[in-house]
């Protein structure tokens, strides 16, 4: 790993600095700044962008701590999303309760509920990890549809504004810089826990479990852990994306929407907490990068407009993450780590 | 001085920018074009319900275009895919008001995409039609929302008087397949009701998937149950499916119905002989009907290339079209002075509008924005591959 020159750490506490450099803090400071005046001058279709990528952000977060760090791999992610949406959903409705309740009780049930699926999968490994998480998704989706009295059914169940001390947050551009603090709150958590003996007891299962369970990290505890955090993001993520969203239903939870989560840390970078956010943004943005630029190379030759259609944009966003699997394994996070590496070095290679 | 003048003026620019912009620009209305958006699948596993449906809407604009337009305005119509998920459509909603400043939109999709956007709608009063029958569409009353097409309780609800008034059967042997979904769940409980309103339980109640290739088990149930009457409750591609496996296993009912998204002449040409017992209903006119409404709907087709071969599901092609000829007409009693109040005004003025066929005559008002609750029958014509109309537009019975 690069050092930039006359950057010397003299203990491990400054190797696992937050922030370990003024640049570092400069850069973020800077990130702030835009992010505060972005509601000013982007357009509400970008508020609403950034918003949704927040959301995947956290769930993606949640995925790579039991995916990416842990090696636990979950095509269930979904269901727990369901579960956190719905419990704020309900909540919200039924009994009229704010959000800093809702949205906590949405990731304790969530986590509960990661609890209930991590127990019985601690001895599977792999595939039928997967196909045991991919149950739970199934069986939480037959739940929601057929629970009329509570979930509302096929029918789908309406959510409250969030009301943020007596204000309702009753627009994209007002709920934007809730939905920023709760991601960064996200973010330092999931980065700080790696910082921790937990963060490094999951990563050791991941690298090795037997030689984890040798140097005295308990499998059981740590694996069932992950579980629970994991389906707790997950769980926050789905209370977000009620509000957001003012309306729920079962078909916004389906299968597909794991894999898309996986896809997000896989295209991110596996283990990487810029991975998952760099995934959760790139796989919500990209298909309307996509869609823009199609649109305008129709005004640039208008002849190819009768030729194009929607499925150019599917095939071209599915192009992409081929591209990005086979010459980019670790994902962004990869890409961005050798860009920040050669300015570091530069005019060396090495 | 100077100073104090120059602040006067850049005041004065400054309140008139204000206060005059909403007033300048209209949204999606200029002196000669009018942004229509679209909200519809285009790819994906629905695809093919949403591109026929879309392309109705988007070929009639072009036509009202070529004859000169409306009030010297041409319609520009942008489609957004949603591929049939409320969060794509959620997004392409904000995308066509903040980006693309849509006057209104044509639709917004099915049920689930419609209710996701319902705050969206009412906010910028996006006056639409939605690709669904729910009854929440217009009881309680939205005021932008303009419900078209019967409702499944009343298909249903046909569908059994017609059981027991035109087929004459007193005590009926019915079964009922459905699929787990709002429609299916609303037209198991509407037949199940109606059918004690005269007496008889139903025989039978099984579900169907949507994705369902085979229907062995349920065919085999009803056969041994002796069913007479199947009523379907699903789209087109199970219940292609259940016809073929009826056939499979020489299970012949005395009918099998379904409700309008069965109802095309695609599922004589899917199943052949197959669909020879098959009876359906819907909203709209079909597409072999000799009304001036389907002559006019085969007739935009034709000028933009299209056959019946070409166009798929030619039912919701007439939808489409039907959906935006009722635009049409709405811009035209709008005026010149278009903008969401009066485009909301112009379709209150509705009363018994009669699109010739593609519709049902059609009432709204500034109270009650609610479909004509009625459907025709249609019967399968299996040499000639296409569904013949064998009712005029009907509405259920009164009960007693």
């Amino acid at each position: 790993m690069a050092i930039r020159s006359k950057t010397f750490r003299e203990s491990y506490y400054e190797d696992i600095k937050l922030f370990k450099t003024i640049w570092i803090k400069s850069w973020i400071g800077l990130l702030l700044v835009v992010l505060a005046v972005l509601p000013l001058i982007g357009d509400p279709y970008i508020i609403y962008l950034i918003n949704i990528s927040c959301i995947a952000t956290v769930a993606a977060l949640g995925l790579n701590i039991l995916t990416g760090f842990t090696g636990q791999i979950s095509l269930g992610h979904a269901a727990f999303f369901a579960i956190g949406a719905y419990c704020t959903a309900i909540i919200s409705s039924r009994f009229q309760l704010p959000f800093w309740i809702c949205l906590p009780a949405s990731g304790v049930v969530a986590a509960c509920a990661g609890l209930l699926v991590g127990i019985p999968c601690l001895r599977l490994k792999g595939l039928y990890l997967a196909m045991a998480t991919m149950s739970f998704g199934v069986v939480v989706e037959y739940v929601v549809i057929t629970w009329d009295s509570v979930t509302k059914g096929v029918r789908g169940i309406g959510v409250p504004t969030l009301n943020l001390l007596g204000y309702p947050l009753d627009s994209n551009n007002k709920l934007y810089y809730f939905m920023i603090v709760l991601t960064a709150l996200a973010i330092i958590a999931a980065t700080n826990l790696m910082r921790t003996r937990v963060g490094r007891a999951f990563i050791a299962i991941r690298d090795r479990d037997i030689a984890a369970e040798v140097m005295g990290v308990s499998l059981t505890q740590y694996k069932v852990m992950a579980f629970a955090i994991s389906s707790f993001y997950a769980g926050i993520a789905g209370g977000l994306y009620a509000y957001v969203m003012e309306y729920i239903h079962p078909e916004h939870f389906t299968f597909l929407l794991s894999v898309q989560y996986l896809a997000m840390i896989i295209v991110g970078g596996l283990g990487s907490i810029l991975g998952s956010i760099f995934g959760a943004v790139f796989i919500t943005v990209i298909p309307e990068f996509i869609k823009g630029l199609a649109q305008f190379l129709t005004l640039l030759f208008p002849a190819i407009e009768d030729k194009y259609d929607d499925g150019w944009n599917i095939a071209a966003f599915g192009l992409l993450i081929m591209l990005f699997l086979i010459f980019e394994p670790k994902g962004l996070s990869g890409i961005w780590t050798r860009i920040k590496t050669c300015f570091k070095n530069w005019p060396y290679t090495y | 001085m100077e100073v104090k003048k120059i602040r006067t003026v850049l005041l004065v620019i400054a309140l008139i920018c204000l206060f005059a912009s909403p007033a300048l620009a209209e949204r999606g209305v200029t002196k000669d074009t009018i942004k229509l958006g679209l909200i519809l699948v285009k790819t994906g596993p629905v695809a093919a319900l949403g591109l026929p449906d879309g392309h109705g809407m988007v070929d009639y604009m072009k036509y009202l275009n070529d004859q000169g337009g409306v009030h010297g305005r041409k319609v520009k119509v942008i489609w957004e895919d949603d591929e049939f998920q409320a969060p794509k459509s959620v997004a392409a909603l904000k995308k066509l008001i903040h980006r693309d400043k849509v006057l209104s939109l044509i639709t917004s999709g099915g049920s689930n995409q419609t209710i996701a956007n319902m705050k969206t709608i009412n906010k910028y009063k996006i006056s639409n039609i939605p690709n669904a029958l729910m009854r929440e569409f217009f009881d309680p009353y939205q005021p932008y929302i303009f419900a078209m097409g019967a409702t499944y309780e009343c298909q249903y609800q046909c569908i059994v008087d017609y059981i027991f008034n035109d087929m004459k059967d007193k005590n009926p042997r019915i079964g009922v397949v459905y699929a787990k979904k709002e429609y299916g769940k609303i037209g198991l409980k509407a037949i199940r009701e109606r059918a004690k309103a005269y007496g008889v339980d139903l025989v039978s109640e099984l579900v169907l998937p949507t994705g369902a290739v085979d229907a062995s088990s349920q065919v085999l149930t009803l056969q041994k149950n002796k069913v007479d009457y199947v009523i379907t409750c699903g789209v087109l591609p199970p219940v292609i499916s259940f016809l073929k496996t009826a056939e499979k296993y020489s299970y012949k009912p005395k009918a099998v119905f379904g409700f309008n998204w069965a109802t095309d002449d695609m599922i004589v040409k899917a199943c052949g002989k197959g669909a020879e017992n098959y009876i359906g209903v819907n909203f709209v006119g079909g597409w072999a009907d000799d009304s001036p409404g389907i002559k006019l709907v085969r007739k935009v087709a034709e000028k933009y290339g299209r056959d019946a071969k070409s166009i798929g599901l030619t039912s919701l092609y007439v939808h489409g079209i039907g959906a935006s000829y009722l635009f049409g007409e709405a811009f035209k009693r709008a005026g010149k002075d278009l903008n969401p109040d009066s485009l909301k005004a112009a379709f209150e003025t509705f009363r018994d509008f009669d699109t010739g066929g593609i519709f049902p005559p059609l009432t709204y008002t500034d109270k009650s924005h609610a479909p004509p609750e009625m459907v025709k029958f249609f019967k399968a014509d299996v040499p000639n591959k296409r569904l013949v109309t064998v009712t005029g537009w009907r509405t259920p019975k009164k009960m007693k």
